[in-house]
């Protein structure tokens, strides 16, 4: 029990010490810097070459994210990157949670009416990828003559990218995926028997993956489209950020980005047919899987497990707080934890990361992704956990509180020690469940932008797909943890047990 | 046991006294305004049939359950049950402080599990009263040795024979100094051949001169033990008085046949 009181007491202080940390950490950043305005920037992280993570240094890179450095650089601005899928960007930068989107955002009159849109940083094209070897799928004509004909052609595509708009105008139906990569995984698979995609990124993948069970089939339409950064209406840095592309037209900057990734300058309406083939080389998937080892095991160390602990120890108090709410006597505070209860365990974990993290914002609640992760991981293993508890509780003989109130104590001090560690004997089995759950809950929290162990694999995957390798990595990690903690709850009931009559 | 403070305060040498006690649960009228007065120093037994209010009386002396009118005043603490207010900080105080007045043994013990014997004995004096653990822990050896249990201080509870267990469960009454014990049927959970073993603990507390209040069915053990015998019927006190004319000589025919079916029940 004292150990339970200690873990939760750290778990405190490392909750308020983190992010303090971490603030440290951004000062003495800001230190050198000094007052520059922070913008902060929605990109995938997963969209090779424009933005992505470099397989040796892991660091966030990409043609995309060298252009907004530029830009920042020119307009004087401070940047944070936040990572998040295509389907969510928008709605971060419609949640504030995000100044600009960097990612080959294509102009669309859409778009145009909602956000802020830039000057065309990019010019490109549409292409048709299938697997190897189909036939017939050469034009979206082929594609609407499928529809016609009553077989449409199903399309792998992020659903929120002008490319699934092409898609579907055309005709196809949409299978709904997080990223390019996974889109090409499906058309290989064959649920998907295509997609449609920017050429560029058509073609690194291909390049940088060595996959050859695919390929391009033809353009998606000769028009061409045009890539900007996108603000929310009324943003002045928008303003900023046109006057910056400009100068960095004129000065070649921007040529010379582009020659860097493609071998010629998309960043003008008719460049030269575009080479990726100096980029990234296809690696092995020895290397791959080497290469993402350490980013993996890193993520791990400093995202999913100290997220587990820290969500389980609040997620602990919340539920031990909910069980003597509904033990309470008190009609309110029973119904108050009954609802609660009942509203956690009926609703998905993913649905209550989107409402802590998307959802509060609109109502004046904006909590960093962190916070979002712990606050919606701590509710929900409370939720779980209140009933464990509860049951706990009751397990123990009422005498066991008539004796505690004859020696002098009062409820609290019943319940601390005397109650509850003999309702830990009860509660410890199933409290492992709960915990061990959680661990393996934290690989949701892409959606809130946080990049732990799963979204890491992600990454490594958007630049290889290597899946087999790199998920195996992923869930020798999971699982070697999962042991571990297995082992603590054996000697938890080994203690615990010790003074029962076996 | 030498540090047995003797009375001074206005009671005379009145250690417990209650008065017009009364307890119902829902429409079950349990207690019909009982009193109850235990010179100091004296050995009170509380008998009759099942379900007549025994530990009801004595669980509303330790506040383990609240009389919804009537006084308790034990020592020098009282308190009047029918203007404690019904919750709030200062009901909790006076329940508290008359609670401390007592210690009570359990029949089922309900000795603490996680706790070892002398982590039982000393719960009390080191977390409420706040005493310093070295002395706690030399005053709770003294009284396992007094209870005979000087070897067992490390054990736990469900290492020991239920006779052992009860004589820990009054060892941790002892530790907490009360004013008064309370014993509500200490041996009727226990097997035969164990029951002597903590009467004789309980015989000996009282030639020591603790102040005693005991509910047992032990009806031969009563009347050697016993200065003042209450023979309770259906929540009242029907019969009271020395052990030699309540038990001996009872007057009243309720208690007449009560002690007839208890003591050759054939
Ligand atoms: N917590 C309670 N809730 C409801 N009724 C109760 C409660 N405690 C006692 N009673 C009732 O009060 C009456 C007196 O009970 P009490 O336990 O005081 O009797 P007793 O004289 O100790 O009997 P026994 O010899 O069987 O122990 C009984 O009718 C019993 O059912
Ligand atoms: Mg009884």
């Amino acid at each position: 029990m004292r150990h339970a009181v200690r873990l939760l007491v750290l778990a405190f202080v490392g909750l308020i010490v983190l992010p303090a940390g971490s603030a440290t950490a951004t000062t003495t950043h800001l230190a050198q810097a000094d007052d520059r305005p922070v913008v902060r920037v929605g990109t995938e992280g997963v969209y090779p070459p424009f933005s992505f993570h470099d397989a040796k240094t892991n660091k966030l890179t990409g043609f995309d994210i060298d252009v907004i450095k530029a830009v920042a650089k020119k307009a004087g601005w401070k940047l944070t990157f936040v990572e998040t899928t295509f389907d969510g960007i928008f709605t971060a930068l419609d949640a504030k949670r995000i100044d600009v989107i960097a990612n080959q955002v294509t102009r669309n009159p859409e778009r145009e009416a909602k956000y802020g849109l830039g000057t065309t940083y990019t010019y490109s094209r549409g292409v048709i990828v299938v697997k190897k070897g189909t036939t017939g799928i050469k034009t979206l004509a082929d594609i609407k003559k499928r529809s016609d004909d009553d077989d449409p052609v199903t399309a792998a595509e992020s659903v929120t990218t002008s490319w699934a708009d092409v898609a579907r105008k055309a005709g196809a139906k949409i299978k709904a995926v997080d990223g390019f990569s996974e889109a090409a995984a499906l058309v290989v698979r064959g649920d998907a028997d295509l997609l449609i995609n920017d050429n560029i990124a058509a073609l690194d993948y291909l390049n940088t993956t060595g996959k050859d069970d695919i390929e391009i089939a033809g353009d998606a339409g000769d028009e061409v489209s045009e890539q900007v950064l996108a603000f929310r209406k009324d943003d002045p840095r928008l303003e900023e950020s046109n006057k910056a592309l400009a100068e960095l037209k004129a000065d070649g900057t921007l040529a010379k980005i582009s020659e860097k990734y493609f071998k010629t300058d998309v960043t003008v309406e008719n460049s030269g047919d575009v080479d990726v083939s100096g980029g990234r080389a296809a690696r092995s998937d020895t290397e791959v899987a080497k290469d993402a080892a350490w980013p993996m095991l890193k993520k791990l160390l400093i995202a999913t497990i100290p997220i587990t602990i820290i969500s389980f120890a609040f997620g602990l108090m919340v539920a031990v707080a909910a069980a003597l709410a509904r033990i309470s006597g008190s009609r309110v505070l029973s119904a108050i934890a009954k609802a609660y209860i009942s509203i956690i365990r009926g609703t998905p974990l993913l649905v209550q990361l989107f409402i802590v993290f998307y959802g509060l914002p609109e109502i004046g609640i904006k909590l960093s992704p962190w916070t979002s992760a712990i606050l919606a991981l701590s509710l929900n293993v409370g939720g779980y956990a209140a009933e464990v508890v509860r049951a706990a509780i009751l397990s123990v003989p009422r005498g066991q509180f008539e004796a505690a109130s004859t020696v002098g104590m009062g409820y609290w001090q019943s319940l601390r020690r005397i109650v509850f560690p003999q309702a830990a004997r009860i509660a410890v089995p199933p409290l492992s469940n709960t915990a061990i759950s959680l661990l393996k809950d934290t690989s949701l929290l892409a959606v809130v932008t946080v990049t732990e162990l799963t979204q890491e694999a992600r990454f490594a995957a958007a630049n290889s797909g290597a899946y087999l390798v790199l998920y195996g990595v992923a869930a020798v990690y999971y699982w070697v943890v999962c042991v571990g903690m297995s082992a603590v709850q054996g000697r938890l009931e080994t203690r615990l047990n010790r003074f029962v009559a076996r | 046991m030498t540090d047995i403070p003797q009375i001074t305060n206005d009671m005379g040498d009145l250690r417990v006294r209650a008065r017009g006690l009364q307890k119902s649960f829902g429409d079950n009228h349990v207690l019909h305004g009982i009193d109850l007065d235990v010179a100091a120093g004296t050995t009170s037994v509380l008998i009759g049939p099942s379900g007549s209010g025994k530990t009801t009386i004595l669980r509303s002396l330790n506040v383990l359950e609240r009389p919804d009118s009537g006084t308790i005043r034990i020592d020098d603490v009282e308190v009047d049950f029918a203007t404690l207010p019904d919750k709030g900080g200062s009901a909790r105080q006076q329940i508290a402080a008359l609670r401390a007045q007592s210690g009570m043994v359990f029949q089922a013990h309900n000795l603490f599990p996680h706790k070892t014997v002398i982590q039982n004995v000393i719960e009390g004096p080191v977390q409420v009263q706040k005493r310093p653990l070295e002395q706690a822990v030399d005053e709770a050896k003294a009284l396992l040795d007094q209870v005979g249990l000087s070897d067992k201080a490390d054990q736990y509870p469900f290492q020991l024979s239920g006779g052992q267990q009860q004589r820990v469960g009054i060892a941790r009454a002892l530790a907490l100094k009360p004013r008064v014990m309370l014993f509500d049927e200490p041996t009727s959970a226990l097997d035969p051949e164990l029951v002597g073993e903590v009467l004789s603990v309980i015989k000996e507390l009282a030639a020591e001169g603790w102040t005693t209040v005991l509910v047992t069915h032990e009806i031969r053990f009563a009347e050697h033990v016993a200065d003042q015998v209450l023979f309770l019927d259906e929540g009242v006190v029907v019969e009271r008085g020395p052990s030699a004319q309540v038990i001996g000589d009872p007057r009243e025919e309720r208690t007449q046949q009560f002690l007839k079916r208890i003591l050759d029940p054939a």
